[in-house]
């Protein structure tokens, strides 16, 4: 980024426009909407912007003898709203539709699409027969839209209007962009087709490819091939095929021009009348009769919640704008802070110079590793990260050095000053070629992070002797995070000379001991706030910018703030590992689960963060919630130059799961089961030890979550082919079980106090944060349910160091269970201390006393007329007398110490109903039902989000999501490339149920509801594809030449 | 900075009528949060992608990321801090908060100022209609689901006091 300081122009007409040109760093500029991303690409910005808008021929809509003349900087969003232009153009309007998203098509103009030459409406101005009307050297002409685009124009020329034949006559028409995802979509390829039709014959064809890099041209041959044949006569198949070969279209990262081509040949076709190849099963509703849903079990609405539907109490504020989050601050005095990336993936680091960077004006500090006053390291299980890297770079995001300024201008012209002499290193870019001999180490030692092994019983006796025996190798992309709000926040030194780190996080006294070996500063020295936070989903659970910002800070004795921008987000944030899991697995004739051997290998990328744990939990599920009684199951951990793997929401249990659940549907087809009977052969029972053998909690609900499932009334909406046969409907389930907690072998402590405040209000103070989950109202809830307070007298204080106790991290599906069992250990203790003090007050035994809301009432009072308000004791007591109780504990553990082990579990089923097309291979999912049993519910609102969210989470990693690397490099560099699912990904109908209620004697209150929904989405999906056409996607995100291909060898 | 040309634009925010003198390229979301200390418009992707930058612009909803100073003579401005002065806004804000439309709420100033844009022009809408209107706005932690509840809830409270105001 330069200086932004470019001059504009502003020409009052062509003549003077394309004079202005002449100068050779020019510019010119319409509706603008182009240029962020332009720029953000590397692109020089101009030294002069020609600003086209003051030119008034370039304006409006209107008719020009046989022609519709449509000035070029009409905004695609005036034309959207011209019905009486569009009721005559509806190829327009369709074309309309796909470009960009409604506040871009407020900004982007008609000119700015065409000029650019890979415009998503090229197709449809094509099929339209559209001209030019053009202003170059040689004055005004007018051109036809094919023409131009075939001959570049050799000198400085300005597009005026876009003329559009006016329609007359029958015509058949179509259009259709595929892009990446629904809606917001770069362009994979577009088309347009457009037939003149007299008397059924066809008098003019116009066809046409464009958008993104598939070069926008007509498709001459194949309009002749159409012209002046009669409709109902056309050969579709030889029309099909000679598209195939007409298309000209490049491979990028995301699609092959071969996809490019068969989209284009099958919509063409499609759309014009053809049929499509492939697989057209003719299939119906699946019954399942046996089924009954589970007693108890409903489905979570506002309406159906009635009074336990509750306003979260931080929405308002959200909403109207008024949170203020950490990455909000602005203090006149306040130093804006960026990080140095390494930018190469891996290189020795021979030299850093900041003196430049230092003498700027304005710079306040630079700091490097010789700043690092401590350990220069971190992670959460070993400390193998830099702060600020030394001797050696292991990925593009490696922080090597950061400053403070003045403003952004500067500090990022500061980051330009600082020289870096690098040695490159051989790339290590993924995990296979990490653990070939002789590989490059990217750590001393060697590439292999961990390993782990687990096997009991006579696997390989138990495959010899089974029935059915599948095997397949399932391989995942790298998930981002994708939280709206990048890393970021801001610090200072207090006045009593403390640290004070303002920066989203999952557990700030983690934070804070990493932090206090960094600095080599006493922990007690470092106040760290981690709440509120827009969204985190484990990859904000790992230090981000605190390095950072704590070292300018110190450096600098100034307040700073640093917040990453999304491509630096995308470059240096953890994202989720990519696994490759292969999984063979074997049953008996009767469909009853021998044996499970499963190889997982893990990518850590440059560093371990939490890889060892994630890649031990995905172990940990490698039977899902059935019982195997022969295992093998062996996982490696690589490093890798890649980006940088940690904890993400399921945390290596949604990986597995995707692989035994789709293995658990191949084995029924093998075994002629159904789905629900090859597990109900194969389930866990009540009792039954877990995994590796260890006690597990009561209150399973495995087979109630497998009734509720295979009762579910989506079973009977339609499936197979649509009515207007271009997709094929397929539906698919699957299970999943989460272990709650960091398991047996961590720390994993918990705790809160509860007190009466000053102000009459009844704190609870829990070292937990606020990402979006709902935290402060799962506290509201729990404590005036335990304490008999009103709910709005609650103040959850979180997220502060300085404030909180210590209550472990928010992750792990483990927040629910703490703010419970804290409301349910304090409440009672400081019930009894505020009814003793009101008691000394009223004069009365505290045994006529009880806690009521709002205050203190007399027991057996009817009326429930309060004695003395929360307000009024606390107003009566000193400070020091203010009733308090605290509750510290360790998370519920199985005393399983030879591995890892879970104890507390929530239990899931989740439907989905998918449309696969049979043009593109995209899959749509219309329906997901999940069905969810995690005991009692906290919030109705805060748990069925939780589960919602989750799921469009999993849908996206399973359809759209794809943070590839190539040789150490993000194919992606910010939200245009990677995908995550818009709202027209979201499904049409999306049902969540809580089967609610626990064992009797169940201690254990409520489980986590965080990673539930997501666990089970994947294999969902992939069964109800596989349902819809045959063959089970091996590799997420699932992908369309994939599908298409399978459709094909599936006839 | 010296040396880089300022521009002058003059434009409303909020009613008020501001001037400016910033270089031509200074991007509105950054005058709103940098310069002018209004943070309920967010920046997340920089690139016109997110939609979490939304501001209303002559009562449409835009990028506010993608818009540069150069652009901004004349216009008409309304931020999120803003949006009290619409007739619309406080049914359509009470509707997204009762139904709980989202989490953490880092996207929810962007999509409630686009919901503003849709709902002011169109009042009856159907499901369809909102979900085109908000293929620019991305969200992470919803799933979208409640966003579509809260937007249908409040096309109908805008719909009941609309009759209510006829009768």
């Amino acid at each position: 980024m330069a200086g932004l300081g470019f001059d504009v122009l502003r020409p009052a007409s062509p003549e003077e426009a394309l004079r202005l040109l002449l100068h050779p760093s020019a510019r010119l500029a319409a509706g603008g909407t182009a240029l962020q991303l332009e720029w953000s690409k590397g692109l020089a910005e101009p030294e002069r912007l020609i600003d086209l808008g003051g030119i008034a021929r370039l304006r409006g809509v209107a008719a020009q003898g046989t022609f519709l003349r449509i000035g070029a900087m009409t905004r695609l969003g005036d034309l959207e709203r011209d019905r009486d232009l569009l009721r005559g153009q509806p190829l327009l309007a369709a074309a309309l539709a796909t470009v960009a998203a409604p506040p871009v098509r407020a900004l982007a103009t008609i000119g700015g699409n065409v000029a650019g030459r890979t415009g998503c409406l090229l197709p449809a101005l094509l099929g339209l027969d559209a001209h030019l009307e053009i202003f170059g050297s040689n004055g005004r002409r007018r051109e036809a839209l094919s023409d131009w685009l075939a001959q570049p124009d050799p000198d400085p020329s300005l597009i005026e209007a876009i003329l559009l034949p006016k329609a007359s006559g029958e015509r058949l028409w179509t259009h259709r962009k595929t892009g990446l995802r629904a809606a917001f979509t770069p362009s994979v390829i577009g088309v347009a087709g457009l037939l003149d039709l007299h008397d059924e014959r066809i008098a003019a064809a116009r066809l046409a490819v464009g958008g993104g890099i598939v070069p926008a041209a007509r498709l001459p041959g194949i309009e002749a091939m159409l012209r002046d044949r009669l409709l109902a006569e056309v050969d579709w198949a030889a029309v099909h095929a000679a598209i195939l070969e007409a298309v000209v279209a490049p491979d990028d990262v995301f699609r092959t021009g071969g996809y490019r081509r068969r989209v284009a040949a099958n919509a063409l076709v499609y759309g014009l009348g053809g049929g499509l190849p492939g697989r057209r099963p003719a299939t119906g509703p699946r019954i399942f009769p046996r089924a009954v849903s589970p007693v108890g079990e409903s489905p979570l609405s506002r309406n159906a919640a009635g009074g336990r539907w509750h306003v979260r109490p931080d929405g308002p504020d959200k909403i109207m704008g008024r949170l203020a989050y950490l990455t909000d601050r602005r203090e006149p005095d306040m130093l804006v802070g960026r990080i140095l990336r390494a930018g190469i993936p891996h290189a020795g680091i021979l030299s850093i110079d900041v003196s430049r960077a230092e003498a700027l004006p304005g710079v306040a500090a630079v700091v490097t590793w010789r700043d690092v006053p401590g350990e220069n390291g971190f992670g959460i299980v070993v400390q193998d990260q830099p702060a600020l890297c030394r001797d050696k770079v292991r990925y593009v995001g490696d922080a090597v050095a950061a400053v403070a300024a003045r403003d952004a201008e500067t500090a990022a012209r500061a980051l330009e000053l600082i020289e870096v002499d690098y040695r490159p290193l051989p790339v290590v870019g993924d995990p296979v070629a990490a653990l070939a001999s002789g590989a490059e180490e990217v750590h001393q030692g060697g590439n292999l992070q961990c390993r782990l092994d687990y096997a009991r019983g006579d696997v390989e006796g138990a495959f010899e002797g089974a029935a059915h025996v599948v095997e397949a190798v399932y391989a995942m992309s790298r998930q981002m995070h994708g939280f709206m709000e990048t890393e970021g926040g801001h610090a200072r030194i207090e006045a009593d000379g403390g640290l004070l780190i303002c920066a989203g996080g999952q557990h700030g006294r983690r934070d804070r001991l990493q932090l206090s070996r960094i600095l080599a500063m006493p922990e007690e020295k470092i106040r760290v706030v981690t709440s509120p936070t827009g969204g985190a989903f484990g990859g904000k659970d790992e230090l981000t910018v605190q390095p950072a910002l704590a070292l300018l800070a110190l450096k600098s004795g100034r307040p700073v703030r640093l917040q990453l921008d999304r491509a630096e987000s995308v470059q240096a944030g953890i994202k989720r590992h990519p696994m490759t899991i292969r999984m063979r697995t074997a049953c008996d004739a009767a469909g009853r689960l021998l044996a499970q051997d499963v190889d997982v290998l893990s990518d850590a990328g440059a560093y371990a963060s939490l890889g060892p744990h994630v890649l031990e939990t995905a172990l940990e599920h490698a039977c899902g919630p059935y019982v195997a009684a022969n295992v093998r199951a062996a996982g490696r951990l690589a490093y890798t130059n890649n980006g940088v793997c940690g904890a993400f929401r399921g945390f290596g249990a949604n990986q597995m799961t995707y692989a035994i659940e789709c293995q658990m549907d191949r084995l029924a087809a093998v075994s002629g089961l159904d789905p629900f009977e090859i597990r109900r052969r194969n389930l866990r029972r009540p009792g039954t030890p877990g995994y590796l053998g260890q006690r597990v909690a009561p209150s399973e609900r495995l087979a109630e979550m497998l009734a509720a499932a295979e009762a579910d009334p989506l079973w009977s909406k339609p499936r197979g082919p649509s009515s207007d046969g271009m997709e094929i409907v397929g539906v698919g389930m699957a299970m999943n079980y989460q272990g709650n907690g960091l398991g047996s072998l961590p720390p994993d402590p918990g705790g809160g106090i509860l007190r009466l405040a000053a102000d009459g209000a009844i704190e609870a103070l829990i070292g937990l944060d606020e990402m979006g989950q709902g935290l402060l109202t799962s506290v509201m809830a729990e404590v005036s349910r335990a304490l008999g307070c009103g709910r709005e007298e609650v103040r959850p204080v979180v997220g502060d160091t300085g404030r909180v106790p210590e209550s472990g991290s928010t992750t792990a599906s483990r927040g629910g269970f703490v703010v419970w069992k804290v409301a349910q250990a304090a409440a009672p203790l400081l019930r009894a201390r505020i009814l003793a003090e009101a008691g000394r007050l009223l004069r009365r035994e505290t045994g006529d006393l009880l806690l009521a809301p709002g205050g203190i009432a007399g027991r057996g009072s009817n009326k429930g007329d309060l004695l003395l308000s929360f307000r009024d004791l606390a107003a009566a007591l000193p400070p020091e007398s203010l009733p308090e109780a605290g509750a510290g504990f360790e998370f519920p553990k199985t005393d399983y110490v030879k591995g890892n082990a879970r104890f507390l579990f929530a239990f899931g089923a989740t439907l989905a109903r998918v449309a696969v097309s049979r043009l593109s291979g995209e899959v749509r999912v219309l329906d997901l039902t999940q069905h969810t049993a995690a005991g009692p519910v906290i919030d109705v609102a805060a748990y069925l989000g939780q589960i919602e969210g989750g799921g469009i989470q999993g849908l996206g990693f399973t359809l759209t999501e794809h943070a590839d690397m190539e040789d150490g490099r993000y194919l992606a560099a910010n939200l245009d490339g990677y995908m995550l699912p818009g709202i027209q990904d979201t499904p049409a109908s999306m049902i969540v149920h809580a089967l609610e209620g626990l064992d009797e004697g169940d201690p254990f209150g409520p489980r986590g509801v965080g990673e539930i929904g997501i666990g089970a989405v994947t294999p969902a999906i992939a069964n109800a594809v596989a349902d819809a056409i045959g063959a089970w996607p091996e590799r997420t995100p699932i992908e369309p030449e994939w599908i298409l291909d399978a459709m094909e060898r599936c006839p | 900075m010296s040396d880089i040309a300022l521009c002058r634009p003059t434009f409303r925010l909020n009613g008020e009528v501001r001037g400016l003198a910033v270089p031509a390229g200074r991007r509105l979301i950054d005058i709103l949060r940098d310069d002018l200390g209004l943070m309920a418009a967010k920046k997340a992707c920089g690139i016109g992608r997110c939609g979490a930058c939304g501001v209303l612009v002559n009562d449409r909803a835009v990028n506010a990321c993608l818009l540069m100073a150069w652009q901004l003579d004349g216009l008409e401005i309304v931020t999120p801090e803003g949006l009290d002065g619409l007739p619309e806004a406080a049914a359509i804000r009470r509707a997204l908060i009762e139904e709980n439309a989202f989490q953490c709420g880092y996207c929810a100033p962007g999509f409630t100022v686009a919901l503003i844009g849709l709902l002011r022009r169109t009042p009856r809408v159907s499901e369809a209609e909102i979900r085109s209107a908000l293929e620019g706005n991305l969200c992470r932690c919803t799933g979208y689901h409640s966003i579509i509840r809260g937007a249908l809830a409040a096309a109908n409270a805008l719909e009941s006091r609309r009759s209510g105001d006829k009768q």
